[in-house]
This record gives C-alpha cells, sequence and structure tokens, in this order.
C-alpha cells in the first residue's frame, strides 16, 4: 500500500468463525492506539470481520482440519491496512466484485459494505491459488470527516 | 487459555412478548459464529407460528453482514405467511450499517420499545 512500511503485525489462525472475533478485537486494538475515531474504528472492525467471514466461507470452515487464514496488520504513519489471505480455492474477481444486485434482499452485503467503510480496497484471486483481500484507512480521512 | 469456546462472539438472546408481537432481545455480538443463532432463534419463531417478530438490537454491540444476512432471511420467512420483522434500534453505529446496504428501505426501524407499543396501540 502506502510507501511507509510502518509496524507489521500477524496474526495465522484456524478458518474457523470462532476465531473471527479475536482478528476483530486486535484490528480495533491496533486502530485505538493509532488514534483513529470511534466511527472509523467501527469501521475497521466490519471490514476485518467480513474479510475474515470470505475467507472462512472460501476454505469451506475450516472442514479439512488444517485450512488457515493469514490476517496481517500493518500500521503505518497516517494509515491502517488490514490483509488477509487464504488458501481457498479462489473465484473470479470480476465476476464476483463487478456483481451489482438491486435486490435488496439478494446475498451480497459483505464487498459493498467493505468498500463503503474504507478508503482503498484490493482484491486478487486465483482459481486454486487462493485469495488476497487488502483494506486500508487513513488517518487523514478523520480530519476531512470532521 | 482457560475456555478456548469464549474466543467466539458472544450472543445473549431473550425472548419476550410486546404489543403483539414476539421480541427477540439480543446482547453482544453477531457475527459468523453467533448468526447462526439467531437464525435458529427466528426460525423456531415462524415454525411455531409467531409471523410478527420484532429484533431489538439495542444492547448489540456489533453487527456486519451476515448478521444482516439472517435478519433479511427471518423477513423472508415471515413474509411469506404475510407476516413482519422490525428492528428496534437507536445506535448510530449499527443503524448506518443498515443505511449503507439500503435495509432502511425494507425493515420497518423502531427507536425504542416504546415505540413499538404506540405503534401497536394505533393499529
Amino acid at each position: 500500500m502506502p510507501g511507509d512500511e510502518g509496524t507489521a503485525f500477524e496474526l495465522e489462525m484456524p478458518a474457523k468463525a470462532k476465531y473471527v472475533g479475536l482478528a476483530r478485537l486486535l484490528a480495533g486494538s491496533i486502530a485505538r492506539r493509532m488514534r483513529f475515531t470511534e466511527e472509523s474504528i467501527d469501521d475497521l472492525k466490519i471490514a476485518i470481520s467480513e474479510m475474515c467471514t470470505n475467507a472462512i466461507v472460501h476454505t469451506e470452515n475450516g472442514k479439512e482440519g488444517k485450512a488457515q487464514i493469514l490476517v496481517r496488520y500493518l500500521a503505518g504513519d497516517g494509515f491502517l491496512t488490514i490483509e488477509v489471505r487464504d488458501e481457498g480455492p479462489g473465484f473470479d474477481t470480476e465476476q464476483v466484485l463487478g456483481r451489482e444486485s438491486n435486490d435488496l434482499l439478494g446475498k451480497g452485503f459483505g464487498i459493498p459494505l467493505i468498500r463503503s467503510l474504507v478508503d482503498v480496497f484490493e482484491c486478487e484471486s486465483h482459481p486454486q491459488g487462493g485469495t488476497y483481500v487488502s483494506v486500508t484507512k487513513f488517518l487523514d480521512g478523520e480530519s476531512m470527516e470532521s | 487459555m482457560d475456555n478456548v469456546e469464549r474466543e467466539g462472539a458472544e450472543l445473549d438472546i431473550i425472548l419476550e412478548s410486546i404489543g403483539g408481537y414476539s421480541l427477540i432481545g439480543l446482547s453482544g455480538e453477531v457475527d459468523v459464529y453467533s448468526a447462526p443463532k439467531l437464525r435458529e432463534t427466528i426460525k423456531d419463531l415462524v415454525d411455531k407460528g409467531a409471523y410478527n417478530i420484532i429484533v431489538d438490537l439495542e444492547k448489540v454491540a456489533f453487527l456486519d453482514s451476515t448478521g444482516l444476512g439472517v435478519l433479511v432471511g427471518g423477513l423472508k420467512r415471515v413474509k411469506h405467511h404475510d407476516g413482519e420483522l422490525g428492528i428496534i434500534c437507536g445506535q448510530e453505529k449499527i443503524l448506518r450499517i443498515f443505511r449503507i446496504t439500503g435495509l432502511t428501505k425494507v425493515f420497518p426501524i423502531y427507536a425504542s420499545r416504546d415505540e413499538v407499543l404506540a405503534r401497536a396501540e394505533e393499529a
């Protein structure tokens, strides 16, 4: 993401639903130490929750027993980037990310929600090659919002 | 770690009745781990013939799209029986999620239990 490498933290965890709360807790703690506003902290907690949930779904909730997902938090000068990698079967990003639904009761709130809550959203996925999703929130956005 | 199971999001559910509605009071976090508990609660109520349901989110500290999906699923279930699924929520951080996803147009949203009662008295 941005040029400054910052301070990185990594959490490697089983692709199980019960661990999503841990990834969320860590995101909230780092963002709070960086002095993000409570609203931005909530945004980041939702984003990480959505990213981990997607990763768990892609790896079929760790049914194989060994599936892991890797969460990386990069606290830089004025930004927080959170990356989630899974080793699931991957998907066609153009098809999934380009999908827009006018059906409010249809599935798929996750990606639009992430996009609306963060400043930068990136996703790479390859069939049989896993998925990488990254979000960044800038502290600058705080002053712009206020 | 003394209790691994506690690593998951905790969600407490209390069932009550209010103004002719079945009320599901939630307390805690609704995510991919805890949402199935809510899904089952709604399903059980509908299976027992309760088609007018209110879900109270006032004590919910966190809600993501998995939680929204469960509420939408519940709405579809009660609509199938000409019922209604409403939300009680005065918390801006939760309401914002409904607004972003456009779901404020789909769910009746009440600011408080008193508002539900007032609406029930009007009906």
